[in-house]
């Protein structure tokens, strides 16, 4: 009677511990990125697009696209909201559904880059041990450039506070001679 | 106005303020003394000149900086436009909020009230002289936009919107200087007041463009004048919006024109008069 009492309570003990979790199932998704490669120059506006497919044989209920920019090169410091203000999209498919996602950036530094789009579950049943899906990365080379020359402006620049500098002064020397005539 | 006495009888007296207001109107004789005052003494000259420097100075950065290059140049036309429309008409209004208490304070005042010329023709007057210098600073500014906008096939259209909206702007706040000068006894606090109001009206637009930006900052651009109608341009040069998409943003500064003309019109009479302790007496 009393093992069967400490069996009881090691049982009821156990039954309290937190249960480990289960490996959730694994997005069955593709993402293709379009196109894979990029040139162009600071201010350059692009749209890379990424094809979403569902893979399983299973809806994938609901999922979140997330593009991400990183330096790949030197240290030139990327802040991704400022290539892409809506840098998120939600969506869901179902088994074997495809759908394009279209992201508009704007290249905001020079220098070479990766762009990527990571897939994953979207919701509040999310465990947090979810895996994670990553498109294949997308170079993107930014030129420098200079829209505007210090050579082209210099002369207005220099010339107009020269000229009204010049008649300020005209006319304090003037108005002083006219005062000392006086 | 510096209504000078004898001995110097050339330019500028009562008498030849009253000998000429009897002939013509009496706003074009008082808009004309006060612009003669205005650049004759130098100071209209001297805010020009500072006025191109601050131009310069953003026209070369905006050319050079690399952190400003990779603005669309269309980008760049409208911040030197913008620049130079904000600070010409803030130059207008801390020019007309010298206009009735500086009169007061030099002691002037009193002399240009016995010509015979009306009182809202004294106002009309000195809102036409300040608005000289807003027409100044846009001439000075051309050329800075200009060089920035001849690449870009927006020259026109940026030089007629900065005038459009930049005089609407200038009328209403030179209105509300004189306003503010008339009803002040002293032109420190006169000048004081004013650019307290420019600060009130510039501190919402220099909020990080980060912060979010709910329905209060809407409502603080729309409500601001020069916000709004800075906004406008923004909206033509930048965003190519056509010259009706968003005319909406021109409604404060015309209803500013509108409520501080009507003002001036209305309680002129009353306001532009000597206060006793100063000249009065």
């Amino acid at each position: 009677m009393r093992e069967l009492f400490l069996i009881g309570l090691l049982v009821g003990m156990l039954s309290l511990l937190p249960t480990p979790a289960l490996a959730a199932a694994p997005l069955n998704v593709k993402v293709v990125p379009e196109p894979a490669q990029v040139s162009t120059v600071i201010g350059g506006r692009f749209v890379l697009t990424t094809e979403v497919t569902n893979t399983g044989p299973t809806p994938s209920g609901d999922i979140l696209a997330h593009l991400n920019i990183a330096s790949i090169e030197g240290s030139v410091y990327v802040d991704p909201e400022d290539w892409s203000a809506s840098r998120s999209q939600q969506l869901s498919l179902k088994p074997g559904e495809s759908r394009k996602l279209s992201w508009q950036i704007q290249a905001v530094n020079p220098g070479h880059f990766a762009a990527y789009v990571v897939v994953m579950p979207y919701g509040s049943e999310v465990a947090g041990n979810e895996g994670l899906v990553i498109s294949p990365l997308v170079n993107v080379d930014v030129a420098s450039r200079s829209t505007l020359t210090a050579g082209g402006a210099l002369p207005v620049v220099v010339i107009v506070p020269l000229l009204l500098g010049l008649a300020v002064a005209g006319m304090f020397f003037r108005a002083r001679r006219r005062g000392s005539v006086q | 106005m510096t209504v000078q006495v004898a001995p110097q009888p050339a330019v500028g007296t009562s008498q030849d303020v009253r000998a000429r207001a009897e002939g013509e109107s009496g706003w074009l004789v008082v808009a004309e003394q006060e612009c003669r005052d205005l650049w004759t003494s130098g100071r209209g000259l001297m805010l020009l000149f500072l006025f191109s420097v601050l131009l310069s100075a953003v026209t070369y950065l905006t050319s050079t900086n690399q952190a400003l290059n990779f603005l669309e140049q269309r980008e760049s036309v409208n911040l030197v436009l913008q620049f130079a429309v904000a600070v010409g008409v803030l130059a207008t209004l801390v020019v007309s909020a010298d206009g009735i208490s500086g009169e007061r304070e030099r002691g002037t005042l009193e002399t240009l009230l016995v010509t015979p010329v009306p009182r809202r023709s004294i106002i009309a007057g000195k809102l036409i002289a300040a608005l000289s210098l807003w027409f100044a600073t846009f001439l000075v500014s051309i050329p800075y936009v200009w060089v920035l906008a001849r690449e870009v096939g927006i020259l026109g259209q940026a030089l007629v919107l900065g005038l459009c909206v930049g005089t609407l702007v200038a009328i209403g706040l030179g209105c509300i200087g004189l306003l503010i000068s008339a009803a002040c006894n002293s032109n420190k606090t006169s000048i004081a007041a004013s650019i307290f109001l420019l600060l009130i009206l510039f501190a919402p637009t220099q909020l990080p463009s980060g912060l979010p930006q709910g329905w209060f900052f809407e409502v603080l651009l729309r409500a601001n004048p020069v916000a709004s109608g800075l906004a406008y341009i923004s909206s033509l040069l930048v965003e190519g919006h056509s010259w009706t998409q968003d005319l909406s943003f021109l409604i404060t500064p015309l209803l500013t024109v509108i409520i501080a003309g009507g003002a001036l019109i209305l309680a002129g009479p009353r306001l532009v008069r000597l206060t006793r302790g100063e000249n009065a007496g």
